[in-house]
């Protein structure tokens, strides 16, 4: 999995070679980094904290694409309309049954899995753009099958979702549901790098760009097409389930295609084919809107600007995503390694070898 | 070469548009045997491979493999089969180490599930460590123990073909097809290639079909040759009889030649 980088460490067992952290020093920064996230919300202030638990659930949306996207190789427009598809089969078994928590949560993944299936199917015969207008039909069939259910039903301004309790514990603070998502992100981060290492996911690379070298390396490129498709999805639809307990409330107007851009965005400027990419890209894609407000206010601009807060956050958001296609196509992760190559490589001032990653 | 064979084409014919690709070509191959396939560039040789591999389809003929016929079966049940084959250009999976893209072609011999893989069960770690065992024995055969954790990409083209060769033989296949292995290698790579062929051949037995252009490797190594011209199967037999086949001379160097 990870490549030994600096000189004096050897490995002398194969599982040395899959380890998700090999070096003590990796250890010792993981360790430290699980530390600050566990405290975090001590010390964070009620915006910081909501903005964490935003990103914890973009996270686990953003890793799903990437798994499909970024390693597979299979553009997919249906991630808002996968992401409604677990937010209203919560709503719906919660309005209409009274489901609780650990009813809806595998309802939802296998709501998810199934419509993977299906809206993987197309992909086995189209590639690119042609596959990507295929996902598009699933993002509209859900997105209409949730606005009749609410219009049917008389929910027009959508569906009211009670917090869960899990084992008995009501989730109602922001800190509690920071615990949560966060188990979330961190059990969908270490189950899609577990997949990497392994036989699933290196047949889903190996289909990214060379389907029929996969083939013919016995490697049954359809299974590994919907396999793709049915993890993600299912991944996806788990975070349309978290996502409606955490907000409380299901409505179609939370899933246009504006969110599935905002996803996709996250996977291209987090750097396509990492997992960090895809939480960096979180990262970024969340705080973005809050920055340029906050340089609008420090420029103070906020006032004349009020009116078009929305217009100047759009174009500037399609603005940066444009920059870093041009400018830095590995996104996010990219400067990142750069800026470890280059400590790695002080105080020589070689540029790092093409390929090393 | 009735007895004992492991890959036979009958008659295999294919066609694009009006274009005839093969006529009726027909070959096999025994364990052990080194088959050079020559022919001038447009003969097909390269769809011959493909046929059998299961990326193009005959459009008649039949292709049997160990006695099952595999003509109109799916490339990744070929595969599966033990039937493995190199790529003209290399065709690694760029982003990948040299390891890794030699775990892809293991890829059969797993036996993991997709939720055991995503906990990472002491079974998915054991089969891991295995595999990579494995890899690691053919890396050794192949000489390429240095560059293991090295992305594809960043390796010299010569190396990259070897890579290529290596990532068929982790297949562990019956049959290797090999297109085109010393194109784009320097002389001393491709005595490095040669020597691996000849273990190849000696120590594991495999069968293999050998699409080549270097007439001098093709001479001091193939037990046999067959020739294509146009899709047309030319001449086959011992490789000083068939370099020798006024046929053969004139389809590679034209008629006046010959005479």
């Amino acid at each position: 999995m990870t490549v030994p980088r600096a000189s004096g460490y050897f490995r002398t067992r194969y599982a040395e070679d899959f380890a998700l952290l090999d070096t003590r020093t990796r250890k010792a920064w993981a360790a430290l980094f699980a530390a600050a996230l566990l405290v975090y919300p001590f010390l964070a202030g009620p915006l910081a904290l909501d903005l964490a638990n935003q990103v914890l659930l973009g996270a686990v949306g953003a890793v799903a694409l990437m798994l499909l996207t970024g390693y597979a190789g299979q553009i997919s427009l249906g991630h808002a309309g996968l992401l409604a598809a677990g937010a209203f089969t919560t709503g719906i078994l919660f309005k209409e049954f009274g489901a609780p928590f650990w009813v809806t949560l595998p309802a939802s993944a296998l709501v998810g899995a199934a419509l993977g299936l299906i809206f993987g199917l197309p992909s086995l015969r189209l590639r690119g753009l042609y596959l990507a207008v295929s996902t598009l039909a699933l993002h509209f069939i859900v997105i209409h099958l949730g606005a009749e259910y609410e219009t049917k039903r008389g929910f027009s301004t959508g569906i009211l979702v009670d917090p869960p309790s899990i084992g008995g514990w009501q989730l109602y603070d922001a800190r509690a549901w920071y615990f949560v998502l966060l188990a979330a992100a961190a059990a969908t981060v270490l189950f899609s790098l577990n997949l990497l290492r392994s036989k699933t996911g290196r047949a889903w690379r190996a289909i990214h760009g060379r389907e029929a070298v996969a083939g013919a390396l016995g490697i049954s490129v359809h299974r590994a097409k919907l396999s793709a498709f049915v993890v993600s999805s299912m991944l996806t639809a788990v975070a349309g389930c978290l996502f409606a307990y955490f907000r409380g409330f299901v409505s179609v107007e939370a899933f246009s295609l504006f969110l599935t851009i905002q996803y996709v965005a996250m996977v291209i400027i987090g750097g396509m084919g990492s997992i960090l990419g895809a939480v960096l890209g979180t990262v970024f894609v969340i705080l973005f809107p809050y920055f340029i407000e906050w340089l609008m206010e420090a420029a103070g601009l906020a006032e004349e600007l009020a009116a078009v807060v929305f217009a100047v956050n759009y174009s500037a958001f399609g603005l940066v995503m444009i920059l870093f296609l041009v400018f830095e196509p590995q996104g996010l992760v990219g400067v990142w390694r750069r800026i470890q190559a280059w400590f790695l490589m002080w105080p020589f001032k070689q540029k790092p070898l093409a390929g090393t990653k | 070469m009735a007895d004992g064979a492991v890959l036979r084409l009958e008659r295999v014919s294919l066609a694009f548009g009006g274009l005839q690709v093969l006529d009726g070509v027909s070959l096999a191959t025994r364990p052990g045997e080194l088959l050079a396939l020559i022919g001038p560039n447009g003969a097909g040789k390269t769809s011959v491979l493909n046929c059998i591999s299961g990326i193009y389809r005959p459009a008649s003929g039949g292709i049997a493999f160990g006695g099952a016929d595999i003509t109109r079966e799916r490339p990744h049940r070929i595969a599966r089969l033990g039937i493995a084959r190199t790529f003209q250009h290399g065709e690694l999976f760029p982003h990948m180490t040299v390891v890794e893209n030699l775990l892809v072609a293991r890829h059969a011999h797993i036996g993991t599930g997709i939720v055991g893989e995503g906990l990472f069960l002491p079974r998915v770690r054991a089969a891991e460590t295995a595999h990579r065992r494995a890899v690691e024995e053919v890396l050794e055969f192949v000489e390429l123990e240095r560059h293991r954790h090295e992305h594809v990409d960043a390796l010299p083209f010569g190396m990259q073909k070897i890579v290529g060769f290596a990532r068929a033989l982790a297949m562990e296949p019956k049959v290797l097809l090999l297109d085109e292995p010393s194109a784009g290698l320097n002389r001393e790579e491709r005595e490095d290639l040669a020597r691996h062929i000849l273990r190849i051949k000696h120590e594991l037995g495999i069968a293999m079909i050998w699409v080549e252009h270097d007439m001098q490797m093709v001479a001091d190594l193939a037990d046999r040759i067959h020739v294509l011209d146009y899709g047309v199967s030319l001449a086959e037999g011992a490789p000083d009889e068939v370099l020798r086949d006024p046929r053969v001379v004139a389809a590679y160097l034209g008629s006046r030649a010959a005479v």
